[in-house]
This record gives C-alpha cells, sequence and structure tokens, in this order.
C-alpha cells in the first residue's frame, strides 16, 4: 500500500525544529533556558538587591559591601527619626494617589472617545494629546515653574498635582483608547437600542467591561507619579517634599550618603512592590487586550 | 407590529456614497432580507433603521412616524448583532432584563416576560450564566431572547447567524423560521448569504454598490432576475452566462455557434433586441442531459460529486464554462463528450450593455408595481 511506504519515510523537520538549538539534546535545551533566564532575572534583579544590601550596611561598611559581614537596621532608624523624610513619604504616597484619582476620570473619557468618536472635537483632542506626546519631557518643566510660580502654586500640592494629571491624560489616554478598542463597540450599540443613552451606554455597558483597564491603568499612574522626580525637583521644595527629591538630597556637599538614600530607597520601594504584586494582574490583562 | 418605509435614504461618508438612495417599503410584518456582497451598503441601511447611523438624506418611517432625528431609544426596535453583543459583565437574566429595567417595568412583570422568551427559546438553565460561559449558539439565543421580551414594533438582524458554523447555522435558520410564527413581527434581516435570504425573507432585497437591484419574493428573484448581477448572486451554483446573438426575427438565439431557440414566453421581449448582441443566462439545475429541443454539446471538463447531484463542468467552444446538475449516478465520464437540452422557457436574455433583464412586458410591470 501507498500508504505504509508513505509511513516509513522520515518525516520533513518542521521549519522552526531546525538550527542551532534542535542539535541539542532536550535536557540540554531546557538547562540552556534555564541559564538565560536566570542570566537576564539577576542582570535585572542586581540593581534591587545591591540597594537592599547597601541599605543594611553601616556608613563605614559602605565601599566594602562584597566582603563585609556586618549588617545593621541603624540606617532605618535614622531616617525614621528625620522628619522631612517621613512627611516626603506622606507627600508622595498623597499626591500619588490624589493625581491617580483625579486624573482617572479624564483619562477614561478621553481615552473612550480616542476610541470611538470621529469628527473635528476627537480629531483635535487627538492632536494636542499626539503634540504634548512629542515634546520632550524635559521642556515641560520650566515652562511649569514659572507658571506655578505665577499662579503661586509652586510648592504646594496643587502645584504638582496640575501637571501630573496632564501627564496622566496625555500618556495614559492611549492606554485607555486601546483597552476600549479592545472591547465590542456592539455591546454599546445594543446598549442604545435597549434604552440608554450614548453617556448611558458608555457608564453601564463600556465601563464595566473596562474594568481591568481601570485597575491597570490607575497602577501604571500610581507608579508613575510615585516615581516621578523631574517635576518633583523643579516644582517642589521645603514645604512640600517629595520622597524621590528627598532621597536624592542625601547627596551634599559633605559627600554621598549612600546608606541612608538606600534606607529611604527601600521604604519608597515598598508601596510600589505592594501595588504592583495586587496590580499585576490587572496591568498584564489590560495590557493584553 | 409597524410598516418600514425607506424613502430616498443616502448615506455618504464624506465624498464616498455607501447608500445611494434606496426606496423601500416594508410592509407591516413582513421578513424583509437585504442580501448582497460585502460593501454593498446592506449593513449601514440596517444601521441607519437602528438610528446607529446618521442619515445623509432621504426618510426612513416606522410605523407612519419619521425617526429620522429619534435616539435608538425612542424608535422602539431591538436589534440582534454578528457577534451577539451581550452584556458580558451581566448575567444572562440581568441581559434579557437590560431593556425592560431602563424602561421602569416592574420586576415581577419582567420575570414574567423573561420566563416565556426563555421558554420559546428554551434558554431557561442558562439564566445565571455569563455570556462568556456559554456556546455560540446559546448566545445568539440570549441575543433573541434580549428582542423579544422587548415586543420591539420591528426587528433588526445584522448577519446573526455568520459567526456560527454551518452545522449550528442550518439549525438557527429553522429556528428563526419557528420563532416567525410566535413573536411576529416587521424585521429586517441583513446578510450576505444567499440560502438565508432565499429561506428567511417574505421579501428579498439585493443590493450592490449602495442601489437596489431588486426587490421580489424569494420566487420571483430567482425566477426573474431583474440583471445580470441578480442572476448570478441567486441561486448556487450560479446561472451559467453566455453571450449571444439574435437573429433577424428575434426567434433564435446565437450561442457558441449554435442556434437556440428562444423560447415562447421570451419572443415578445425579445422582438425589440432583434438581430442585437444579448446576454444568455441558464440556470445549471435547468440544464438535463439528453438531446431534445435547444441542444448544446460539450466536453466534460471537470466532475464535482456531492453525492445527491453531480455538477458537471462542461467546455464548449471558446472557453465557455457551463455548469450543469445532474443525477449522481448518471453515466458520465471525465473529458466525454455530452449533450444537455436547454429548455427555451428556462432561458433568461439580459441586455449586453445595460444589463437589465429583458423580460417579458407583463412581468415587469407587475414587479415594478
Amino acid at each position: 500500500m501507498t500508504v505504509a511506504t508513505l509511513d516509513t519515510r522520515t518525516p520533513m523537520p518542521h521549519k522552526s525544529e531546525r538550527g542551532f538549538f534542535s542539535l541539542m539534546a532536550p535536557g540540554a535545551r531546557r538547562a540552556f533556558f534555564y541559564l538565560f533566564v536566570i542570566g537576564v532575572g539577576f542582570i535585572i534583579a542586581f540593581p534591587v538587591l545591591w540597594l537592599v544590601l547597601t541599605s543594611l550596611r553601616p556608613a563605614s561598611g559602605m565601599f566594602y559591601v562584597h566582603r563585609g559581614t556586618e549588617f545593621t537596621l541603624d540606617n532605618f532608624f535614622e531616617v525614621f527619626e528625620n522628619r522631612i523624610v517621613i512627611k516626603a513619604y506622606i507627600n508622595s504616597a498623597i499626591i500619588a494617589t490624589l493625581a491617580t484619582v483625579l486624573s482617572l476620570g479624564i483619562t477614561v473619557t478621553s481615552g473612550y472617545m480616542l476610541s470611538r468618536f470621529r469628527g473635528p472635537i476627537a480629531s483635535g483632542w487627538f492632536s494636542i494629546i499626539y503634540v504634548f506626546r512629542c515634546v520632550p519631557y524635559i521642556s515641560w518643566v520650566l515652562p511649569l515653574y514659572i507658571l506655578t510660580q505665577n499662579l503661586g502654586v509652586y510648592d504646594t500640592y496643587l502645584g504638582l498635582l496640575l501637571p501630573h494629571i496632564a501627564v496622566h491624560i496625555c500618556f495614559f489616554s492611549w492606554l485607555m483608547k486601546g483597552f476600549f478598542d479592545g472591547i465590542d463597540p456592539s455591546m454599546e450599540y445594543a446598549a442604545l437600542i435597549d434604552g440608554c443613552t450614548r453617556w448611558g451606554a458608555f457608564v453601564r455597558v463600556a465601563l464595566p467591561s473596562a474594568v481591568p483597564g481601570l485597575a491597570a491603568l490607575a497602577v501604571l499612574c500610581w507608579l508613575w507619579t510615585w516615581n516621578e522626580f523631574l517635576f518633583a525637583l523643579l516644582l517642589t521644595s521645603h514645604q512640600t517634599p517629595v520622597l524621590t527629591v528627598v532621597m536624592a538630597q542625601f547627596v551634599h556637599e559633605l559627600g554621598i550618603e549612600w546608606n541612608l538614600m538606600s534606607a529611604t530607597a527601600v521604604m519608597a520601594l515598598g508601596p510600589a512592590l505592594l501595588i504592583t504584586f495586587f496590580g499585576q494582574k490587572y496591568v498584564i490583562t489590560g495590557l493584553k487586550i | 407590529m409597524a410598516e418600514v418605509v425607506l424613502n430616498q435614504l443616502v448615506k455618504s461618508y464624506g465624498g464616498m456614497a455607501a447608500v445611494r438612495s434606496i426606496d423601500l417599503t416594508i410592509p407591516d410584518g413582513a421578513f424583509a432580507v437585504l442580501v448582497g456582497p460585502s460593501g454593498c451598503g446592506k449593513s449601514t441601511t440596517l444601521r441607519m433603521i437602528a438610528g446607529l447611523e446618521e442619515i445623509s438624506g432621504g426618510t426612513i418611517s416606522i410605523g407612519g412616524r419619521v425617526v429620522n432625528d429619534l435616539p435608538p431609544k425612542d424608535r422602539d426596535i431591538a436589534m440582534v448583532f454578528q457577534n451577539y453583543a451581550l452584556y458580558q459583565h451581566m448575567t444572562v437574566y440581568d441581559n434579557l432584563a437590560f431593556g425592560l429595567r431602563n424602561r421602569k417595568e416592574s420586576e415581577a412583570r419582567i420575570a414574567e416576560k423573561i420566563a416565556h422568551a426563555a421558554s420559546i427559546l428554551s434558554i431557561e438553565p442558562l439564566m445565571q450564566r455569563r455570556p462568556k460561559q456559554l456556546s455560540g449558539g446559546q448566545q445568539q439565543r440570549v441575543a433573541l431572547g434580549r428582542c423579544i421580551v422587548r415586543h420591539p414594533q420591528v426587528f433588526l438582524f445584522d448577519e446573526p447567524l455568520s459567526n456560527l458554523d454551518a452545522k449550528l447555522r442550518a439549525q438557527m435558520r429553522i429556528e428563526l423560521k419557528r420563532l416567525r410564527e410566535r413573536v411576529p413581527a416587521t424585521s429586517v434581516y441583513v446578510t450576505h448569504d444567499q440560502v438565508e435570504a432565499m429561506t428567511l425573507g417574505d421579501i428579498v432585497v439585493i443590493m450592490k454598490d449602495g442601489l437596489i437591484q431588486q426587490v421580489g419574493t424569494p420566487l420571483q428573484v430567482y425566477n426573474d432576475p431583474a440583471n445580470l448581477f441578480v442572476a448570478g448572486f441567486i441561486g448556487a451554483p450560479a446561472m451559467n452566462v453566455f453571450k449571444g446573438k439574435l437573429d433577424a426575427a428575434g426567434e433564435k438565439v446565437m450561442v457558441e455557434g449554435v442556434a437556440l431557440s428562444v423560447g415562447e414566453r421570451n419572443r415578445a421581449a425579445l422582438r425589440g433586441h432583434a438581430g442585437r448582441e444579448v446576454m444568455v443566462g441558464i440556470r445549471p439545475e435547468h440544464i438535463a442531459l439528453g438531446s431534445h429541443g435547444n441542444q448544446l454539446e460539450g466536453s466534460v471538463d471537470v466532475i464535482e460529486q456531492l453525492g445527491s447531484e453531480m455538477h458537471l463542468d462542461l467546455k464548449m467552444g471558446n472557453a465557455a464554462f457551463t455548469v450543469a446538475r445532474v443525477a449522481p449516478d448518471a453515466p458520465i465520464r471525465l473529458h466525454e463528450k455530452v449533450t444537455v437540452s436547454i429548455p427555451a422557457e428556462r432561458l433568461h436574455f439580459f441586455d449586453a450593455d445595460s444589463q437589465q433583464a429583458i423580460r417579458p412586458a407583463s412581468l415587469s410591470g407587475a414587479l415594478a408595481a
């Protein structure tokens, strides 16, 4: 039978099975894979591990981290006693949270508009966001500095919140547009026919479907503001210290207090890790859309 | 229930016309199917009736009321979408209740209506599930249920079966027919599938390039296509079309060097075209093996055995192909010369330039009315 002859023939290797890796034994291939993953993981995690290590070392042992065996929590105690650091910690949390909450409403509606509407208003808004996104981030800073000075909001919550909200809108409207692009608009059409107004269809049908996207957005907004340095550096001073800026102030004319800076940085990592840990599920599903 | 009237309906996007002047009256309780190739404007027309698309010109009235400027929710319509468009974050029950709650009906009344619709569609066990946990067929039933519970004046269907596999599609088609008996309402159904159009429609509206090509009952559009496009679109396999030339008397037509009689029925209409070139159409199912009446000879190029029937691709003269549907056990071999007979009464004639059908006067009059 022809079928039998066909079966005895060696099958042609699949295209993707040819090449360097196919020559390895399956075990070696797996070992290679793990080695690669561990290597990359180490490269990414190394700075953080080094940071944690530094924060646990006394100031005197700073440059001998790799040799020393002496560990201490004194750095953390010292940082906790520093009222500026604590104030900055609280300020950062308040500003990140407020900026996220306040920008979310605008970002979501703006993303929805970019996704669903055509016409002069939508395309005008699109152009504005696009232009602001294209402008180098750093070039926003000087005008904002002058503006906040003139408006009398320099070094206040408001003075830092407003620019952050603006950035959120410009940068994350796109993200939200992406989420809504992934949601079938016919659901909203069905809602329109089922008795909803356009706004009703958005709030009652599109928005609930976008919850994973919203959560992802909130996480990203919060982390952005929490980690942001440039605006904070130029738009705040002693009245409203912010954690990232305070951290940088351990660099001064008498030297760099690496141990204290690291301890503060490790403290700053805490909430960010927490948010990322609980939010990553949404961020991943959200970005998948 | 209500009559739906489209009057010189136009839709253009920028300079592009998607729908170019459509006049159509769908009588109260009728099931009209808009059918045509993609981009013919059928979905746009439906969406304009629904109010999801703005109207560029003309009017739409439902039940004697012009609805041009009414939002969808005030048009008293219900729509089934191609991808079901169920509210993903709600249970099936809440999906069905959504429209009724918007109308502020009492929960007791809603439960009653949903129970009724659910029993018609046999979706009672699914009530607490979410759309994602349902199969395509079940989702489609729920989408139908969402329409039924509202008792709208008009049902709109936007290719509701095209996401289902072939077997399920045939099943749902039958269910839709059955549903019509139980829930009679004016319906507009959009599809690109001519089988759905023929089997479901009381009225079949064939569209192309934003224009209506023909409106008629399924039998009318099958038996008397208004032009070459309709002739080719309705029926599978498609109608065979040849170039032909009428003789001076308009009684015979020369096709591939063979003179065919035009038949009693067509003679009067063809008189005006005597001596001119025409397109001659014949449906595969009307071609029979044998040698009586009009005859054509060809060699068998391809045989498609379907079990219930056999399709023969015949090659005649200058690469003209003809498909004939014959009995599955006909003793035919590849490349064999066969003679087929073509009943003169089954021939269709079309103007070679305008591609419009050349039809007996009585018939064209009746259709226009």
